[in-house]
């Protein structure tokens, strides 16, 4: 049913008047929605470290020439890269909106004199900064603009 | 009174840990006929006062008020004397909040939590108390409401059973505290930010939070601790940044 959490998670400095017992967690907390919605946002942690590993290969391979570069581009037509890249852009996905929807209430009240626009008006520009910036990149990388 | 078609046997999964005898926490199960009216805090109270006077666990409102009676039912913690019964099957788990040493059955060790609670220094610091006849403080309603949600913390310490930072990091202050210290940052009366932002500003305070939500979601009293620490983390680093410009008294 439960399981030890951290021996020293709450215990207060001094030791109480009687004995305890180490503290506890459920069994099962990772299996919950929840809990499991938050587990799968750190696993992207490991995507992205992946594509910056793969973001200094890039770096390598320009520094080595144009047949080395030639040699990547067509390695990034192999089933395993298109997958992962399909996996970076899903996890890109995932955690861009699960920060979008907590990125309002994070906002203080007030600094000084100003108070940021309503939840509704923040998650639009969030959204739209998104849009913009993706289109843009969409754009050069396409080699349509400029 | 409801005749006894109306009642509903469940059988109650109870965590026992008595120090004197125990190592380690057990499990003993219950069968209970269930009112469907009923909590999960009333459900306890009849093993106790009907099955076995031995079981220990902590109540006293019965309206979600004092924050005594948090339990992690299921899994997740949750006040019992506000969490229906109808919610749950035939089988329902009772086990101390999580992330807590547990004293005896059903009952943790608060002590670590107030300690915690103490150190973010959760009283209206001024440099220099009013004299009474200078009259009361005054608040807007504008400057009561930049606080007054983070205000209505009953101490239930469920955001700390729900917290996987808790779990991991001992030294972490947690929702809680965090939010009563970012309570008293936001109240217009306060002077004591820049101290307290200090401390905000230390090893595992605000910035050990990695805002998985998990306080906010089960909070009973809607007081949303992971909005206090990621606005005190803001808030922290401009009060660092306005430090080489704005001088402080000591």
């Amino acid at each position: 049913m439960t399981r030890p959490s951290d021996p020293q998670a709450m215990t207060p400095s001094k030791p109480g008047r009687t004995r305890t017992a180490p503290p506890q967690l459920p069994d099962d907390f990772w299996t919950r929605p929840r809990m499991r919605t938050y587990l799968l946002f750190d696993a992207t942690g490991i995507v992205y470290l992946l594509v910056g590993l793969i973001a200094l290969r890039v770096a390598w391979a320009l520094a080595d020439g144009a047949p080395a570069w030639d040699a990547l581009l067509q390695s990034f037509a192999s089933p395993g890269y298109v997958l992962f890249h399909i996996l970076a852009l899903i996890s890109a996905i995932f955690v861009g909106v699960r920060f979008f929807r907590l990125f309002p209430k994070a906002q203080p009240a007030q600094i000084g004199p100003v108070k940021p626009p309503p939840p509704a008006v923040l998650h639009a520009l969030l959204y739209a900064a998104w849009g913009g910036i993706t289109l843009v990149l969409l754009a050069v990388f396409g080699g349509i603009w400029p | 009174m409801a005749d006894s078609g109306e009642l509903r046997k469940r059988t109650f999964v109870v965590t026992r840990f008595d120090p004197d005898k125990d190592q380690v926490p057990k499990t003993q199960s219950y069968e209970v006929p269930c009112r469907p009216e009923w909590k999960v805090l009333d459900a306890l109270n009849y093993i106790k006062d009907e099955i076995d006077p031995t079981l220990s666990h902590r109540w006293s409102c019965r309206m979600a008020v004092c924050g005594s009676c948090g339990m992690n039912v299921n899994g997740e913690p949750k006040l019992t004397c506000k969490t229906s019964l109808a919610e749950y099957g035939d089988t329902v788990e009772v086990a101390p909040l999580a992330n807590f040493p547990i004293i005896r059955d059903l009952v943790i060790e608060m002590d670590g939590f107030m300690e915690k609670f103490k150190a973010v220094k959760p009283w209206v610091i001024v440099a220099k108390e009013k004299a009474a006849e200078e009259g009361t403080y005054r608040q807007s309603p504008a400057q009561l409401a930049a606080f007054k949600q983070f205000s209505m913390c009953i101490n239930c310490m469920l955001c700390y059973a729900a917290c996987p930072v808790v779990a991991k990091e001992p030294d972490f202050l947690g929702p809680a505290a965090i939010a009563l210290g970012h309570r008293y940052n936001m109240d217009s009366r306060d002077e004591g930010a820049p101290e307290r932002n200090e401390i905000f500003r230390g090893e595992g305070t605000v910035f050990s939070c990695s805002y998985a939500n998990e306080c906010s979601e089960v909070c009973p009293k809607h007081v949303d601790p992971a909005a206090a620490i990621n606005q005190s983390k803001l808030l922290a680093v401009i009060d660092w940044a306005t430090s080489f410009v704005v001088k402080r008294e000591k």
